[in-house]
């Protein structure tokens, strides 16, 4: 009973703690909308392109390939090239130097000379690629002509191929997170992994204050006050992580998949580790020392583990500082649970997690009983 | 019947002694002086007795038990006025009082029954939404202690309960002190003012260096130091006394200046007032009055100790 009662106490004083839980609340969900609206590109596989604008001298004298030049002049048209006739004597190199177009073809009866922009690589190879297509497919109309006129007529079918010009093809799977996704997830562990600021003045604060001689002197065991600053701090925090998440979840509709039980059990295992983790760091140090090691740890494992910005695979010693960040374990495990759909992900993380927190747990409460008061 | 009994009480930290051997007890109904200047050994005793530290030889009994193999029993019955505020700021009046109350024990009515008749008793009853942060040094005080004792404690150590407090609150203070003894709360008080605990103690013992070096009631430490006695002298230019020169004079144990107030205390048999006055005339300082001391407890604590209660 006195463990629920101290539990009850200490949550409603935490509720009370605004600052504290502002910063809580507030402060992931403002670097989920910065930093995912600012780093939105480097989600995104696909780039903008304007206009692409074809300077086109055509001296060819073959009425059929003016013919079948002029159908597929209309329908690149509407692929959003946009065709402009050389003038006599006009330089068209120049003007692609000039940056006035994207590109330079010159036509004859001998083939197409193209000169694309280097400044718009993509937009010139684009345009390439069409007249590379236009030329195959015109050269082996020509040679079907010879034997079969309606064969060739049925290869120069401009209108229903337009699209075909260019082949699109993707190397990303189809679900991949963006950016306000990943940083839903990253900033949602990563506020989980701050309840050990909090957790680190449970006992501390209690001698701060000097309330620590009350309770001492109060008839309840010191394991009753362990158990129910843990119990209230761990529901407190995962609280905070909870509207984050749904939050994010139905204002920024991040994507949290399917598995959304499994996603809160693990971050509630995570909690559970950042509380011991709090609790025994300010056991295992002094006073002035448990603030700096505590916001040192939080940072170097946030910023390893991806809270700030993607981090690849890494070697040597930044591979192992990031590996041994318990944000990046659980960033992972999210990430495949929510977009591969592996149960299986999240249960090492989980397990970890939960060995780390108990070791931690069993430490300061030996620690407590061996203290004379607190 | 004795509500509190110490015997050969030691207690050590590393290799210093703070508590050493000590004997002491505190009677039902009294309520208790516990005088020490800093370091003296009362805050460690004190800890001990509220089983905040362990005890390094010797025995504690609180109401006939004792309190290391009836711990739950004795910290029942104990109420703790820290020096120091110990209560939650972010938290109400009421919440405080009966958040600490419910750790003793107290459920249900009982425990609204408990919490409001301790606020009432501090006068704090119209301020039980109020958060702590909002009150004056007084009401921290008062709150401080109604959560000592809305569980009903036969024994209350009060340590220095009205530190840096207006005297309105003080007085209110040392009146409940008295209003819980006479609802039959025996009392242990420490204070660094001499003239609270000569109005509210029965008895009073001075600890020093860890031990207890006089124990008895006013009259009977009074007593003590009949073979001395205390002048003060009202001096205008203070700033012109030599105050090694009065202490090289005959019979003179101690001189010491408060504001413009010379106190010499002198054994008693000796008639040292005409070269005191010699020597102040000598100094050039202007004499404004000349007072002889009854002896009081500063006095005997000063004579004991050779020191000053806030030293």
């Amino acid at each position: 009973m006195n463990v629920l009662n101290i539990a009850l106490f200490e949550i409603k004083k935490d509720l009370r703690d605004k600052r504290t839980l502002i910063f809580m609340l507030a402060f992931p969900i403002v670097l989920i909308l910065i930093l995912g609206t600012a780093l939105t590109n480097a989600f995104n596989s696909g780039a903008e392109l304007g206009d692409m604008h074809l300077l086109v001298k055509n001296t060819a004298q073959s009425q059929q390939l003016q013919s079948y030049w002029n159908g597929f002049a209309q329908a690149i048209s509407k692929e959003g090239v946009e065709l402009t006739p050389a003038a006599d004597g006009m330089d068209g190199k120049k003007a692609v130097q000039d940056n006035q177009y994207t590109a330079y073809a010159e036509i004859d009866d001998n083939g197409i000379h193209f000169y694309g922009s280097s400044r718009e690589t993509i937009s010139s190879n684009i345009i390439q690629g069409m007249l590379t297509s236009f030329a195959d497919k015109y050269s082996l109309a020509a040679a079907a002509l010879k034997n079969n006129p309606e064969a060739a007529d049925a290869i120069i079918a401009w209108e229903t191929s337009a699209s075909s010009f260019i082949q699109e093809t993707s190397l990303d799977p189809d679900r991949k997170p963006g950016s306000i996704d990943y940083y839903a997830i990253v900033e949602s562990t990563m506020i989980a992994l701050y309840a050990c600021m909090s957790a680190s003045w449970l006992i501390r604060g209690e001698v701060k204050r000097k309330t620590a001689l009350r309770l001492a002197a109060a008839p309840v065991g010191k394991m009753e006050i362990f158990a129910g600053k843990v119990i209230a701090s761990t529901i407190i925090n995962f609280l905070c992580i909870l509207t984050v998440v749904l939050f994010s979840k139905y204002v920024f509709h991040a994507n949290w998949g399917n598995h959304l039980g499994s996603v809160f059990l693990l971050l509630f295992t995570e909690v559970l580790l950042a509380v011991s983790f709090g609790l025994g760091i300010a056991f295992l140090f002094k006073d002035d020392a448990v603030n700096a090691v505590m916001t040192i740890f939080v940072q170097l494992a946030s910023m390893f583990g991806g809270a700030y910005f993607p981090v690849d695979e890494a070697s040597g010693v930044f591979g192992g500082i990031a590996n041994a960040s318990p944000l990046r374990w659980a960033n992972e495990a999210l990430m495949n649970l929510i977009y591969n759909d592996d149960l299986q992900a999240v249960f090492p993380v989980m397990g970890l997690n939960t060995a780390i927190a108990a070791a931690f747990l069993v430490f300061v409460a030996i620690t407590m009983r061996k203290r004379e008061a607190f | 019947m004795n509500v509190l009994e110490i015997r050969n009480l030691t207690k050590k930290f590393g290799d210093f002694i703070a508590v050493d051997n000590m004997n002491l007890s505190v009677r039902e109904g009294e309520i208790f002086g516990f005088l020490g200047a800093n370091g003296a050994g009362k805050s460690t005793t004190i800890n001990m007795i509220s089983s905040l530290l362990r005890i390094t030889k010797g025995d504690i009994q609180l109401l006939g038990r004792d309190i290391v193999k009836d711990n739950k029993f004795t910290k029942m019955n104990i109420g703790i006025v820290p020096q120091d505020l110990a209560i939650y700021e972010e938290m109400t009046a009421y919440e405080n009082v009966s958040f600490f109350a419910g750790l003793y024990g107290l459920r249900g009515a009982l425990l609204k029954e408990r919490t409001e008749e301790a606020l009432e008793f501090v006068g704090l009853g119209d301020k039980h939404k109020a958060l702590p942060k909002s009150f004056s040094g007084g009401m921290k005080r008062r709150l401080n202690i109604a959560c000592a004792i809305a569980h009903h404690p036969k024994l209350i150590i009060m340590d220095e309960p009205t530190v840096g407090i207006d005297p309105q609150s003080r007085n209110y203070i040392l009146n409940s002190v008295k209003k819980l003894n006479q609802m039959g709360c025996s009392v242990i008080y420490t204070s660094h003012y001499m003239e609270e605990v000569e109005e509210i103690c029965t008895r009073i013992a001075i600890v020093d260096h860890g031990k207890i070096i006089a124990e008895g009631t006013k009259e009977q430490l009074k007593s003590i130091i009949t073979d001395t006695k205390e002048t003060w002298i009202g001096v205008k230019n203070a700033e012109r006394l030599d105050l090694d020169a009065l202490k090289q004079i005959s019979g003179v144990n101690s001189v010491r200046l408060e504001e413009q107030t010379v106190k010499i205390v002198s054994r008693g048999e000796i008639n040292n007032l005409n070269w005191v006055i010699q020597q102040l005339i000598r100094d050039q300082v202007e004499i404004s009055s000349v007072e002889e001391q009854a002896p009081n407890l500063e006095t005997v604590f000063l004579t004991l100790t050779g020191r000053n209660l806030r030293d």
